[in-house]
């Protein structure tokens, strides 16, 4: 699907595209210049070559299967690939496929700056957006226009603000979390105003009332995957009222300020640091905790997933923090961890029937 | 109350230690010198390791006393502690901790205290002995004084920031994240430029944390002393291009602690010379480091802490010496670049050019020139769980080192902290049958 959409938007718009392994990166300067973002997170399942096995098996799978099927040649329909350094794993598969075999087209990387919000982090990121948009120039076939940008930066507004409407208004979309979960997800590789069209169809359709009746629950995590851990929610009675997911929530941005577009680089960077906090970007654990909370509170959510990726650094790293976090607020919290398998194991699915079932328990007798 | 902590931290640092110390030699002395075991493959013990656990023991009693009289900073092993030094900090480097905890194999230990919190026993196994401890309070040194600052770096991994972050959370105290860009062939102006700024922004808060300032001649002379360490430290390693080298690379090990934790102080450089003479006078004596040294290897990554002995009994009973490390030499490598005259601008260029911040090009040349320099005909490259940093890329250094060297490669699955990740059976077998593939 994803390789003849490629395709179609070469064809139609003259559109080059960019693989992008995950998560955060400056996807507003790849739409300004022209260039399909075709994000890369694995994809879930066995991975689809030997290559794979030029990583040792405790890296996380989301690399190993980039790995695998960027070497396979499974994404030369792409014309670049972009490594927003997240991670060290993602940083290593960088040098490994680009140095060492595996991806012998153009390869860009994006460094987030790391640590706390100083000055010096503000006029680093700066920098390293206008270098990335350098860079792209030589596969955009043109250097970036600032007024593509702004344009660009205001459509990824308008999608972020359709994403925000969904996640925030759950309760009002007739929508099951797995189809939710698969229109929020195809952003990943749609061009945005073809994404944002749908976003606006299923807005369309938010109801006064609430029509998701099941008992609400937040999901933490990296990526949801696999999906069928929304079908299994929804059939003992949950729904996800509130997303931090990585891929999902964590990079819809609510900015509290007005933002002046003058300078769009200058608005991406007032974006960057009001985006929910994310460990891939090395945001204080202080802060995100008192986000998680915030969400927590305002979505009614009545229980916890932390949903994460086995060997997922970043992510593990705060898992101590937000039991704890929960554990303080009296909430109930299942932890789940997987390797991006396509089915959810027998046994993850006992564990989230018996969740949903001591959550209700507790919603009831409160 | 200041002034009280502050006799006692010196009282440590210049008595009780210096006097433990000559205890502990008397106490030798009367003992008399115990001659090497007859059968034991290993060349006559380094007389320069009794320093070095007296140097060790006494930086650690001084750290007992530290918080209070001191302004103290908890560093990681990457991070521009020059800065630091003059201000009057003292620096703790959890990594080396860690180490030690492994060596005296207390990881599952202080592990499990933090697993059922839910750290993952998948995350970096120093990361894990460290808060272990912190949240514990069980350490093999006592007592690690409270930080007023902590400082890391991200030029060995992120993992790091993270740890740190986790850390700063307990202690309730500043935290300072020095971000170093990876480098991708060669470091881009603004990604300079950006080291340059952190680091400015460092003196500034280092400053306020201690209330002292610093002297651009007290810092030269601090960069000037670390550069001298780093000099040395290069010199004794590169006593083992000699034949037999005369000391193992496990031992490197071992004597790398001054050059993590003391690095620009008098008293490290001291050691060194010291260290280096005394290898220089094996060399001309030509006394090995194994009795017997048929082979000569090189080891990639950090060692395997809990089993350093074992494995190199194993490998010195069949003739094998790790001759020189890609660990080890980081240490020689990274500090030479930096320059009195220029403290903060050489940081920049020493302290983003760490092999752990740069591209696997770049590794494989430090591996191919060590492999040429020490003449070795084999290599171990130690896959190691707990650094996934420095492993991946291992399988293909391995094909690349073969290919182009023409020697044997061995990748050796285990951790360097946590023995519950590493099965020694089977890593000894694997590595019996490399060494037989030799003869």
């Amino acid at each position: 699907m994803r390789t003849a959409y490629i395709a179609k938007q070469r064809a139609e718009h003259g559109r080059k595209a960019v693989t992008v392994l995950p998560v955060h990166y400056p996807k507003e300067i790849l739409t300004a210049m022209g260039l399909l973002a075709v994000e890369l997170w694995g994809p879930p399942g066995a991975p689809v070559s030997a290559e794979a096995g030029r990583l040792q098996p405790y890296v996380c799978a989301v690399v190993r299967n980039a790995l695998a099927f960027l070497a396979s040649g499974r994404a030369d329909a792409v014309d670049a690939a972009l490594f927003p350094h997240t991670c060290d794993s993602i940083q290593g598969l960088a040098t490994l496929v680009k140095d060492f075999g595996g991806w012998n087209r153009p390869a860009f990387v994006f460094q987030h700056p790391r640590g706390a919000s100083r000055a010096s982090g503000r006029s680093y990121y700066l920098r390293e957006l206008r270098a990335l948009a350098d860079g792209l120039a030589e596969v955009a076939g043109a250097p970036l226009d600032l007024g593509r940008l702004r344009d660009a930066v205001q459509l990824h507004r308008r999608v972020d603000e359709a994403r925000a409407d969904l996640l925030d208004h759950r309760r009002h979309l007739p929508m099951d979390d797995a189809a939710l979960y698969a229109l929020l997800r195809r952003g990943e590789w749609l061009w945005p105003d073809d994404h944002l069209r749908e976003l606006s169809e299923a807005r369309a359709t938010l109801q006064p009332e609430p029509v998701q009746r099941g008992v609400g629950v937040m999901i933490t995590g990296y990526v949801p995957e696999p999906a069928a851990l929304f079908a299994r929610l929804g059939e003992a009675g949950a729904v996800v009222v509130a997303d931090d997911y990585a891929a999902v929530g964590r990079r819809v941005i609510r900015p509290a300020a007005k933002l002046d577009y003058t300078d769009p680089f200058e608005v991406m960077a007032a974006l960057y640091w009001a985006a929910p906090p994310c460990p891939t970007r090395a945001s204080d654990q202080g802060e995100r905790m008192r986000h998680l909370v915030g969400l927590y509170d305002r979505s009614g959510a009545q229980g916890v997933i932390v949903h994460e990726q086995k060997f997922c650094e970043p992510e593990l790293f705060d898992v101590a923090a937000i039991k704890r976090t929960f554990a303080d607020r009296g909430a109930k919290l299942l932890y789940l961890e997987g390797e991006l398998e396509t089915e959810l194991s027998g046994q993850s699915t006992t564990r989230i029937e018996a969740f949903v079932e001591m959550v209700s328990a507790a919603r009831r007798s409160a | 109350m200041i002034h009280r902590r502050r006799i006692e931290f010196e009282v440590a640092g210049r008595v009780v230690g210096p006097a433990l110390a000559a205890f502990e030699r008397a106490k030798k002395a009367t003992r008399g010198k115990r001659a090497p075991k007859k059968d034991s493959p290993f060349g006559p013990p380094l007389e320069a390791t009794r320093k070095l656990k007296e140097l060790m023991t006494t930086h650690y009693l001084k750290g007992r006393y530290a918080d209070g009289a001191v302004p103290v900073a908890w560093v990681t092993s990457g991070f521009p502690v020059e800065i630091l030094r003059p201000l009057g900090f003292h620096a703790v480097y959890p990594e080396n901790h860690a180490a030690l905890c492994s060596v005296q194999r207390l990881v599952p230990e202080l592990s499990d205290v933090i697993e059922k919190d839910g750290y993952a026993r998948d995350l970096c196994a120093y990361a894990r002995t460290d808060i272990g401890s912190v949240v514990s309070g069980k350490t093999p040194v006592g007592r690690l004084p409270r930080p007023d600052l902590l400082c890391c770096c991200t030029n060995i991994c992120q993992t790091v920031l993270y740890w740190y972050r986790a850390l700063a959370a307990h202690f309730q105290v500043p935290l300072f994240v020095l971000d170093t860009p990876f480098i991708y062939g060669s470091a881009p102006a603004h990604h300079q430029q950006y080291v340059r700024d952190q680091l400015e922004e460092l003196v500034t808060i280092a400053e306020k944390v201690s209330g002292a300032h610093a002297t651009p001649d007290e810092l030269a002379d601090v960069v000037r002393t670390a550069r001298e360490g780093t000099r040395l430290w290069g010199q004794c390693l590169e006593q083992s291009r000699a034949k037999p080298a005369p000391w193992t690379g496990f031992d490197g090990f071992f004597h790398i602690a001054p050059i993590v934790t003391l690095r620009g102080t008098a008293a490290c450089n001291d050691y060194y010379r010291m260290l280096r003479d005394e290898l220089a006078d094996r060399v001309a004596r030509g006394v090995g480091g194994i009795k017997d040294e048929r082979h000569r290897l090189l080891w990639d990554n950090l060692p395997i802490w809990f089993d350093v002995r074992g494995m190199s009994t194993l490998l010195a009973e069949r003739g094998f010496n790790f001759v020189c490390t890609s660990y080890t030499n980081a240490w020689a490598e990274a500090g030479s670049k930096i320059d009195p005259a220029d403290p903060i601008g050489s940081a920049v260029v020493a302290y983003t050019h760490i092999i752990l911040n740069q591209d696997l090009p770049n590794r494989l040349e430090i591996l191919s020139r060590l492999s040429r320099d020490y003449s070795v005909d084999g290599a171990v490259l130690h896959s190691d769980r707990s650094c996934k940093p420095y492993s991946i890329g291992q399988i293909d250094l391995k094909q690349r080192l073969s290919r182009d060297l023409g020697i044997r490669v061995h990748v050796l699955e285990a951790d360097h902290g946590d023995p519950r990740a590493y099965a020694a059976e089977q890593a000894e077998g694997r590595l019996t049958a490399f060494m037989e593939s030799f003869s």
